[in-house]
Formats: C-alpha cells, structure tokens, sequence
C-alpha cells in the first residue's frame, strides 16, 4: 500500500504482474521503496541507498570562500604590477611569475579551508571538499599543460594567448565546481569562459589582419585573475555579512 | 522474520516525502525551502505540507528571514529530528542485518 503524500499522481500503466500499476510520484525517481511491511528483504537495504544518496546530494561546498577570493585577487594584481614594472614579458619570466603566484594562491587557499575547517569542527577532507576538487583538477591541469606548453615551446608573444587559455580552463574549473558551490560561481566562471573566447577572436584578428602585437598578458591576468577576483571577494563579503546579519 | 523492528519504525518519518527531505536535511546545517524543492522536484504545496508535518513533530525547524530584500525560509532538522533519524536508519541496518542471507 502507498501511503499518499500528496504528491503528483499520473496515471501508469498497470504492472507487469497484472496489477493496477498505482501512482507515480515525482520522488519515483529517487527509488524509495513502496512505504509497505511487506517485508521484502530488498526493501530496508534500497531506502538506505537513496538516503545515502540524498545525504550525499545536499551536502554542499559551504566554506567562506570571500577571503581565497579576496586573497586572489590581492595577489593577482600584485603580480600584475609586478610584471608591468619590472618588464617580465619574456615568456619564461612570465611564466614563472604567474605560475608561481597562482601555487601561493592553491597553497593560501588550502591553509584558508583547513582553518575554516578546524573553526567549525568539521573534517578538512569532507565529501564536498573532495567533490569540489574533483570538478577542480581535470580543467585546471589541462589549462596548466597547454598554457604552460605555449609558453615553453614560443619564445615570444604569446603571452596573450598563454593567459587567454588559462581564462578560458580556469572558467571551466568553475564552471565545473559551481555544480557542488553556492553564490553563483557557475555564472562567475561563464563569464571567464565567454570573455577568454571573446578575446582571442579580437587578439586574432587584431594580429592577423593588421599585423600588431602588444604585450597584454599583464594586463589580462591582472584584470582576471586580480580585479574580477576582488571584485567578487568584496561582493561575497557584503553579501554573506548581510545573510548573517538577517 | 521477527517483525518487530517494522513495528518500530517512526510512522513520521516512514513516508517517502518526509524520509527525503530528513535525509537532505541531515547532511545539511540547513537548506531553503527552494533548494529542497528543487533537488525533491517536489511541488510548493507538497513541500509545505510535509514540512509542516514534520514541525508539528518537532524534528524540523523553520527560520524565516530576507535576503536581498527577498523572503528567505530556511529549514534545519532540531535534536529530536536528529536523533529520529539516526534512530530510523539504526532500525533500518537492524532490518537489513536480519534479512541478509547467513
């Protein structure tokens, strides 16, 4: 016997053993059992399944993310100044010097999570966590290759395109993660991806039709990778500042 | 079979609507009405009725407030919740333990 709910009901089909097949309810799909003693053995063992899956499903990445991101930007645009003042446009130099801002940056991040962690008793490496990760990695490392291989095997101007592919793989990171995130990283890494494609068509053009080339990367990864950063860290700031105070 | 833990178990929580949403709850400080409708697929109404269900049990409380202006329920499952809950998979283990095959 169902026990109604209240739930949606549609009409099915009666089942295969001939018996009028009942009602289907939106929550079907998340396989409980029929809410019967009927004693099937399978029964007790499947509900525990779903709400092992359920308990997964809700378990959302929930850390504070406004100081990594804060923290980010802060860094991004001290590299950025950095480049443009002591002139690193050689694609070693520039390599170096972002690669190794963005390894304090995973470093800070990961001490800025743990921290959170310990203050709220909760394990560092919880589900989210490693979900979370997990939509990281794949985009990151490719970004990382491909951006990283430019710049290693040209040895000149193609610092635009170098950052251009890390805008691109880092929106996609964040694209990725924003299935497990709230605060809408999902739209803060489509806009990543969509300005990274926007501005390698412009950069294309502008090299090939007219031939110029000016040393942008700088600017790029500082726009990206520091303001827009600063920007959201100060808007997640205002905001969870604001939910905590309601 | 011994029935008696199928006797035991909390005829709160016993039904698939209620079951989901304190099992969503469980893994969560808290979630809004909107993100427990959305991963239920579940109506407003029926929402509403279940939670309201669960409140009058005491195993769920229900925080109104705004954001950006906007209304903003939260729900969150109370000490007694949590305990029923944990009581309910501890009966559940119990069923599957006794069913499995020696």
């Amino acid at each position: 016997m169902y026990l109604d709910g209240g739930f949606k009901r549609e009409n099915v089909q009666p089942n295969a053993s001939g018996k009028q097949g009942g009602k289907k309810y939106a929550l079907a799909k998340f396989g409980f059992a029929a809410q019967s003693n009927s004693m099937n053995p399978n029964w007790a063992e499947e509900n525990l399944q779903t709400i092992r899956t359920l308990m997964e499903r809700s378990a959302v990445y929930r850390r504070a993310l406004a100081p990594i991101m804060l923290f980010a930007g802060v860094m991004g645009v001290l590299a950025a100044v950095s480049g443009l003042l002591f002139h690193l446009d050689s694609m070693p130099a520039f390599g170096a010097l972002w690669l190794s801002t963005a390894a304090i940056v995973v470093v800070e991040a990961l001490l800025i999570t743990r921290r959170q962690a310990l203050k709220d008793h909760d394990p560092f490496w919880s589900p989210p966590t490693r979900r979370v990760t997990q939509a990281l990695l794949p985009p990151l490392l490719a970004g990382l290759c491909i951006g990283g291989g430019l710049l290693i095997v040209c040895n000149y101007g193609v610092d635009l395109y170098a950052s251009l592919i890390w805008v691109l793989f880092y929106g996609c990171a964040l694209h990725s993660a924003g299935f497990f995130m709230p605060h809408g990283i999902k739209l803060f890494g489509w806009l990543f991806m969509a300005a990274a494609c926007a501005l390698f068509s412009v950069g294309m053009l502008q090299e090939i039709q007219f031939g110029i080339h000016e040393v942008y990367g700088h600017w790029v990864m500082g726009f990206f990778f520091g303001v827009l950063h600063l920007a959201y860290g100060a808007y997640l700031y205002l905001t969870e500042k604001g939910k905590n105070a309601a | 079979m011994n029935p008696e833990p199928f006797l035991q178990l909390d005829r709160v929580i016993h039904e698939k609507g209620r079951l989901a949403i304190m099992s969503m709850l469980a893994a969560s400080p808290e979630l809004s009405f909107t993100e427990l409708r959305d991963a239920l697929a579940m109506t407003d109404g029926n929402l509403t009725t279940h939670i309201r269900a669960l409140q009058e049990t005491g195993y769920v409380s229900v925080a109104k407030s705004y954001q950006n202006r906007r209304p903003l329920t939260t729900c969150s499952l109370t000490a007694p919740g949590r305990k029923a809950f944990a009581d309910y998979i501890n009966l559940l283990e119990q069923i599957v333990r006794q069913n499995r095959p020696k």
